[in-house]
């Protein structure tokens, strides 16, 4: 259609009926409003993507971390024994638990790869009492395989016994 | 059915105020109601310079009267004839037609060309007409529409859409008399464009149909370019009295009934043809 002449002596935008200014205006809040949306969705889809990244750093950790153990594991011919399985703390307690009161542990090993190998440094006040130990370890169901080192029984007894910490199956 | 929307069309003129609907369909353009209400002579005496209204009030009466029959929204103001100056021009290549028009017609104007309000009309390849009208006189009309409550949209120029509807019918080559009640253009038309423009004040007094028959033969043969004799077609306000004396045939009339008889608007006609 041919542009019309007009001649008014006013702007279109003064002679513009209220009702469509208020159209107009709607129509920029609206456009404003969905701007704002679009800009929010943009943030939240880029701390989606950057929480997104942290997970996936955590999963590959973790991952790798499985593949250590895992070969861990093959290492020590699918006998190691995990720390989250038995922790130190609980191992030690079985051990305070089975030693009797005249004997003292010098020192404690824990071999987890070995699948929970235990090594402890023993001094017993007399042979009673070192016999007692080894008793107690045998019929204690955590330990297994013990195995008491060599043993002087001129006064105290100092020895090494080995035996492995397992598992009782409730 | 009116699809492309409905407009209010309000003229005033020195005889009568009138007020039409123009429904816009696919079919093209119908009149919904129309509305005339006689004024008064001098209340309102068009020209170029100085104040039109001499009765503002009564003449807002009237417009209120007419409005009351045809709704006040999206109206569209029609000046009457004789407030403008017109010409047909052709604008080089590459420039504002509507600064050129400004250019060509600022040495004629009666006021001070800056204070001219200029637009323009296509009137065929490379040709348009332009009008220029003084912007206080534009807003004597403008003041006194809104006082009775219309809503303008736009203000046009009665002749100049006159001419819009001779060209967009692409009426047959003739030679038309548009007229106004203060005001005539003569247009000569040929194979659709618009070849020659010439308007004056009306005289009105006796002859004045033998005196408007030999200017328009004037202009068809100077225009014509010595061709063959050229229809004259006159339309507007008092057509039907001069058209017997003229000998020429009248412009397509509007639906019965649609104004009082002799009332005619050139304007009006144009928009449906």
């Amino acid at each position: 259609m041919k542009r019309q002449p007009d001649f008014s002596t006013t702007s279109r935008a003064a002679r513009t009926p209220s009702w469509e200014r208020v159209a107009l205006l709607a129509c920029a809040v609206a456009a404003l409003f969905a701007m704002a949306l679009a800009l929010r969705a943009r943030e939240e889809a880029r701390a989606a993507a950057a929480r997104l990244a942290d997970v996936s750093r955590e999963v590959a950790a973790a991952a790798a971390r499985r593949q250590a153990l895992e070969a861990l594991v093959l290492f020590a011919g699918g006998q190691a024994l995990l720390a989250e399985d038995a922790p130190p703390a609980r191992i030690v307690a079985d051990v305070a638990a089975v030693l009797p009161a005249d004997v003292r542990l010098d020192r404690l090993a824990i071999d987890y790869p070995r699948g929970g190998a235990l090594e402890l440094m023993v001094v017993a006040r007399d042979a009673e009492a070192w016999d007692l130990l080894l008793e107690r370890l045998e019929r204690a169901p955590h330990f297994r395989e013990v195995e008491p080192g060599p043993e002087a029984r001129a006064a105290e007894v100092r020895s090494l016994v080995r035996a492995r910490w397992a598992p009782v199956s409730p | 059915m009116a699809l492309r929307g409905t407009r209010i069309y309000l003229a005033a003129d020195a005889s009568a105020v009138t007020a039409a609907v123009v429904l816009e369909g696919v079919k093209g353009r119908r009149l919904g109601s129309v509305a005339r209400e006689p004024l008064a002579a001098s209340l309102l005496v068009p020209g170029a310079a100085g104040a039109n209204l001499v009765d503002p009030d009564a003449v807002r009466v009237a417009l209120g009267r007419v409005l009351d029959v045809v709704g006040r929204d999206h109206v569209t103001l029609v000046l009457p004839d004789g407030i403008a100056r017109l010409v047909l021009v052709e604008p080089p290549g590459g420039t504002d037609p509507r600064e050129y028009v400004r250019f060509r017609l600022a040495g004629s104007l009666p006021w001070p060309a800056a204070e001219a309000s200029v637009d323009t009309l296509e009137a065929g390849p490379g040709r348009v007409v332009g009008a220029a009208l003084r912007r206080t006189t534009v807003a004597e009309y403008e003041q006194v529409a809104r006082a009775a409550g219309a809503q303008l949209e736009r203000v046009h120029l009665a002749p100049l859409m006159a001419l819009a509807g001779l060209l967009r019918a692409r009426r047959r080559d003739a030679v038309h008399a548009l007229l106004g009640d203060v005001a005539l253009c003569l247009a000569l038309l040929r194979d659709g464009a618009l070849v020659a423009l010439r308007c004056r004040r009306r005289d009105r007094s006796p002859g004045e149909a033998s005196r408007l028959r030999e200017e328009m033969r004037r202009l068809s043969s100077v225009a014509g370019n010595g061709q063959a004799r050229v229809d004259l077609v006159a339309s507007g306000s008092d057509a039907s009295r001069l058209l017997p004396e003229l000998g020429g045939g009248p412009a397509p009339r509007l639906p019965p009934a649609a104004l009082p008889s002799g009332a005619e608007a050139g304007w009006l006609g144009s928009l449906l043809a």
